[in-house]
């Protein structure tokens, strides 16, 4: 029995000494100019957050190996979580070390909020990739502070205006209680009332872990609603959706941002997702000059991720700050003010131009509508040429 | 030669040389950054435990501890004084530093609770975060000048839990342990869904002042800048002192031998006139106190706080670090914290796979150890 | 409130009464057996629901003819027996060497070997980060009104679930084995004493707590279609309120427990529209009211203090 017990904590500690070897595998100390990346690496939106750290890995390979390049660079990222403490303490790690030049940091709204006075504080310039509160470039006046995704107020006006068009009129909301949701809820709401559509009352606020929605969709069926509209992440969608079809709720569903992601129609099965509605700023990288050949190269790498939505907005913010470094040289500050001379500049994402807040004010939103297990942009989808047709509007009556 | 080398560690060299081990360690491991090194610095540090456990060296250090205490206490305060000084001008291993004092005062809250009185807390995190709030609200709503809203936020603590101590007085064992894991996942969903506190999002707080000072501002010493993080670890140091004298007091005191007693049979101690509510109430009300003074500093050094920071999980934290620490020993305790906070800060090289390895390594260490690092002694009365 | 909606509402809340009702009878269990509390419960459960699809993956990739009760017979027959493994493994190699151990260690070291699952899966489960669809396996029968919605898969999920707590039942009252259960239960070394053989019994107890956990684990998936690596730890405290304030080391408390938290959850939401993301606050605090009005749950324990 008890030479059971020593063989048995003999075989967990090897294969505690060989996880751990396993992960630094991959590592080699190198002297060169440092940027860094935080998003989430662990957590329900961590398929998001690889996905991005490994465009930003790849912008700054393609770097190195171009010979024409001043410098060579290291990539040093770090874990957010998605939460805002685990933000805040790795904020502070990276910014703190004068090594690191700059970031592409957060793909979680919540995180970006809390962090930006961190950056600030040291001076460190960082682009947000994926963190789409307008508090983050605009409830400051923080220089460090850019952002190239579009903020949420955008992506909420041409939501209303897109799903009034279609003929909805009667919306139940569900959304989750971060900043993030309420955001998105409250602009939403406000431009729907605007143009003459109806919320449906009360709405619902719902924590980030919740499991079981079946009492708020319950009461959702009885007040009829047309359209199902959720703000929040992946996670939650995928459960409020299934969760829809248990219940027999036949209303349309319509997502923010958070869920256009490839784990959302994995997670749900390309049956129940066909014809959810998401949208999201930025051009579709497919169509864009360059996103074929992005999206060759991330293969090319054999990342152990594929590549999620973030990573084109990553990967170009990365390769704006190699730019700007390979110009002005190794210097915080004058990296900072050469990222505001960015304007009008051709992208993977399509056009980029830095304002005053620092805020890319290029603002195309992209309509997506997930058909045979794919998010297909709104206006190349046989929903469009009417050949698949959305729920019916008034059909709940 | 073994035999002169333990007299001599046994004496009051022991202290010294224990102290400024610990000094170089923790300053090569606060400074590594890639894998190699950190992993050197882990195995040398458990192998050195062992290698001490086998030599007798333990026991040797315990004999001094217990001879030369004053000096241990000098040392003790000297340790940290020195790395902060050595990393003045770093942010990041200063804010780390200062995480582990405020996390030590928190801990000893709970050892207050656990370690003496045997009130099982599993809500720790949440009184952490009750005098974290506490505070905020008072600075930014009330105006209160910040070192009366950490005492308030002491008190606030304390008071909550006077509240809680009626259904964990009625209640034992699994049943207590309930109690305040319901009421740790209550908190954090509480302050999740409240608009007023700042919701899952968090609020700002603003920075400590103290007679003037604004600590949230770097301070130049001749040419060198020092890092706004010093004065925070100044003030976490004499927390922890003053928390450090107070429980040492306590403990020594009849207070302590009463609480001792109430632990380990309560029922003997009602037979002997020992009133077992009270104590366990003035434990838990003393602990929580210490966890919100911790909450509130804690609030104030990280600038930030969301409940996020005071999750169930959290609670855990905190006790997984009193266990490893061994439970009553007040040295242990400061020990584990500091492995606790700066581990998975450390595993950050290993990036995805930290919790995985950070958790065996703790699952490990219930299993090989489970009366942690330091354990206990019985009480002299010589 | 209208008839309709009102037993719709019983339903989502009888559905998840089962489910917490079928992780706390793990709990109580394990309790009831060696007075311990295995918190890595309730990510065992999340164990299940991917072996579980595990299993549909490999049928569906190699023997894509299978009937569908086939299918169903084999993604419950595999979520059961490497859980079953997983369990006893459990047992083996952490409760039975901590078991002199203050109570406080086990709580710990299983809390951070359900971190150990939990991440594993995260980490080694292909694409283990992101939700999985899980399949529905049973017949899509259902009956719709205009509020309701009627469905046959999950009267059969129901009526399982309680045909499974129902077998825990009989096995522990009725049979030789659950005879030394109890013994061993009641009084460990005179148990040992009388021939029963202590290992055995304890492997035998977390073998049947870690299959009605499989089981849940598999109900979890086909009721919500959808799993998730992180479900485990909420699912986990959940479940052991539900024991807790059932009154530990009972059955029937555990289903008491079970069903009374799902109503607490499902009233919070309703009665509360303003209010409806307060609903696990109230759930909590009620739980705390409860346990300061009966402190050793509602169905209580036979306390007889040894002094």
């Amino acid at each position: 029995m008890a030479a059971r017990h020593i063989l048995w904590r003999r075989v967990l500690c090897l294969a505690l000494f060989a996880a751990f070897f396993y992960a630094a595998g991959d590592a080699e100390a190198k002297t060169a100019l440092r940027v860094g990346y935080i998003g989430p690496l662990t957590g329900g939106n961590s398929s998001i957050g690889l996905g991005a750290r490994n465009a930003a890995e790849l912008a700054v390979f393609e770097r190195n190996e171009d010979s024409g390049a001043t410098y060579n660079y290291e990539l040093f990222s770090l874990d957010d979580e998605c939460k805002p403490d685990a933000g805040i303490k790795v904020a502070t790690k990276m910014a703190s070390d004068k090594k690191i030049l700059g970031a592409v940091a957060h793909y979680c709204s919540a995180v970006a909020l809390g962090t930006v006075d961190v950056y600030h504080r040291y001076g460190m310039p960082v682009i947000v990739y994926g963190a789409v509160s307008p508090g983050i470039t605009y409830g400051n006046n923080y220089p460090e502070i850019l952002r190239i995704i579009g903020t949420l107020i955008n992506q909420n006006k041409v939501a209303s205006e897109f799903m009034l068009s279609q003929g909805y009129k009667r919306f139940a909301i569900i959304h989750d209680t971060t900043d993030y949701g309420k955001d998105h809820k409250d602009y939403f709401t406000k431009f729907i009332k605007e143009q003459g559509g109806e919320i449906l009352e009360p709405m619902f606020g719902v924590t980030s872990d919740q499991q079981d929605f079946t009492t708020e969709l319950t009461k959702i069926k009885s007040m009829n609603p047309e359209v199902i509209y959720f703000s929040g992440l992946t996670p939650l969608g995928v459960r409020i959706r299934s969760q829809m079809e248990k219940l027999g709720i036949d209303a349309q569903f319509e997502g923010v941002s958070g869920i256009k992601s490839d784990a959302f129609i994995a997670g749900l099965g390309p049956d129940l997702a066909e014809g959810c509605l998401s949208f999201l700023e930025g051009s579709p990288v497919e169509k864009l000059a360059g996103g074929e050949a992005f999206l060759r190269s991330y293969q090319a790498r054999d990342f152990k991720n594929l590549p999620d939505t973030m990573a084109p907005f990553a990967y170009v913010a990365m390769r704006q700050f190699l730019d700007v470094i390979e110009k002005v040289g190794p210097d915080r500050k004058k990296i900072t003010e050469a990222l505001y001379k960015i304007k009008n500049a051709d992208t993977l994402i399509g056009k980029v131009s830095y304002d005053d807040h620092g805020q890319n004010s290029e603002p195309y939103v992209s309509k997506y509508v997930a058909q045979d297990g794919q998010w297909v942009v709104w206006e190349d989808s046989e929903y469009a040429s009417g050949k698949r047709s959305l729920k019916k509007p008034g059909a709940g009556k | 030669m073994m035999r002169q080398m333990l007299a001599f560690l046994s004496g009051s060299a022991g202290c010294i040389v224990f102290a400024l081990a610990i000094i170089v360690w923790l300053h090569v491991f606060l400074m590594a950054e890639e894998h190699v090194p950190i992993f050197i610095c882990l195995v040398t540090v458990v192998g050195l435990g062992v290698a001490a456990n086998m030599l007798k060296v333990t026991d040797a250090v315990r004999t001094s501890l217990a001879e030369h205490e004053r000096l241990w206490n000098l040392c003790a305060l000297a340790v940290p004084l020195a790395l902060i000084w050595l990393f003045r001008e770093d942010h990041y291993n200063l804010f780390l530093i200062g995480a582990i004092m405020v996390y030590a005062v928190a801990v000893l809250g709970l050892n207050v609770q656990l370690g003496y009185a045997g009130v099982i807390n599993f809500s720790c995190a949440s009184f952490f975060g009750i005098g974290a709030y506490t505070s905020t609200m008072l600075m930014t709503g009330a105006g209160l000048p910040p070192l009366a809203a950490l005492l308030l936020g002491g008190v606030m603590a304390a008071l909550v839990g006077c509240i809680l101590i009626f259904p964990v007085l009625r209640t034992s064992g699994h049943y207590a342990a309930l109690v305040t894991m319901a009421f740790a996942l209550l908190f954090k969903v509480f302050m999740d869904v409240n608009d007023f506190f700042g919701g899952p999002q968090g609020i700002t707080v603003p920075p400590m002042t103290l007679f003037g000072i604004d600590f949230s501002h770097n301070m130049l010493f001749g040419d060198t800048e020092l890092s706004f993080y010093l004065r925070y670890d100044l003030l976490c140091l004499l927390l922890l002192g003053l928390a450090f004298c107070f429980v040492r007091r306590l403990e020594r005191s009849w207070i302590g031998l009463s609480m001792d007693a109430v632990r380990s049979d309560d029922t003997a101690s009602a037979c002997f006139g020992i009133n077992i509510s009270r104590w366990k109430i003035t434990a838990f009300v003393v602990g929580n106190c210490l966890s919100g003074l911790a909450g509130a500093l804690y609030a104030m050094m990280q600038a930030y706080i969301s409940p996020a920071n005071f999750t169930f999980s959290d609670s855990l934290l905190f006790l997984s670090i009193l266990l490893l620490g061994g439970i009553g020993n007040m040295w242990g305790v400061i020990l584990a914290t500091v492995f606790v906070v700066l581990i998975p800060e450390k595993f950050q090289v290993i990036q995805e796979f930290r919790y995985l390895i950070y958790s065996g390594l703790v699952l490990l260490m219930i299993i090989f150890s489970p009366k942690g690092l330091l354990p206990r002694q019985p009480r002299s009365y010589s | 409130m209208e008839m309709e909606l009102l037993l719709q509402f019983c339903i989502n809340g009888l559905m998840l009464g089962m489910m917490y009702a079928l992780v706390a009878v793990g709990f109580t269990l394990f309790f009831g057996v060696l007075d311990v509390i295995v918190f890595s419960h309730g990510d065992t459960v999340m164990i299940g629901s991917f072996s579980g699809l595990s299993m549909y993956w490999w049928v569906n990739a190699y023997y894509p003819a299978m009937p569908a009760a086939g299918t169903a017979f084999l993604v419950v027959l595999a979520a059961v027996s490497v859980v079953v493994l997983l369990g006893m493994g459990v047992a083996d190699a952490v409760i039975v060497p901590l078991r002199k151990a203050p109570a406080l260690n086990t709580l710990l070291a299983t809390m951070m070997l359900g971190t150990v699952l939990r991440e594993s899966i995260r980490l080694f489960f292909p694409d283990g980060s992101n939700p999985h669809p899980f399949p529905g396996l049973l017949p899509d029968w259902s009956w719709r009104s205009s509020q309701l919605t009627l469905r046959f898969d999950n009267l059969a999920l129901f009526c399982s679930g309680a045909l499974i707590i129902a077998l825990v039942h009989f096995i522990i009252n009725r049979t030789r084995l659950g005879l030394a259960i109890r013994a061993v239960a009641q009084d460990e070394e005179a148990a040992k004493l009388m021939g029963v053989n202590f290992r055995l019994v304890v492997l035998a107890t977390f073998a049947m707590g870690a299959g009605v956990a499989a089981f849940a684990g598999v109900m979890n998936g086909i009721y919500y279609n959808e799993i998730t690596f992180g479900v485990g730890l909420l699912l986990g405290a959940i479940g052991f309120s539900a024991a807790v304030i059932g009154g530990l080391g009972n059955v029937f408390g555990a289903i008491l427990g079970g069903f009374i938290f799902a109503f607490l959850q499902t009233i919070g939401a309703v009665a509360m529209p303003f209010a409806a993301a307060y609903k696990d606050v109230f759930a909590f605090g009620v739980v705390i009211a409860l346990l300061a009005w009966r402190p050793t749950g509602l169905i209580a324990e036979p306390a007889s203090k040894r002094v």
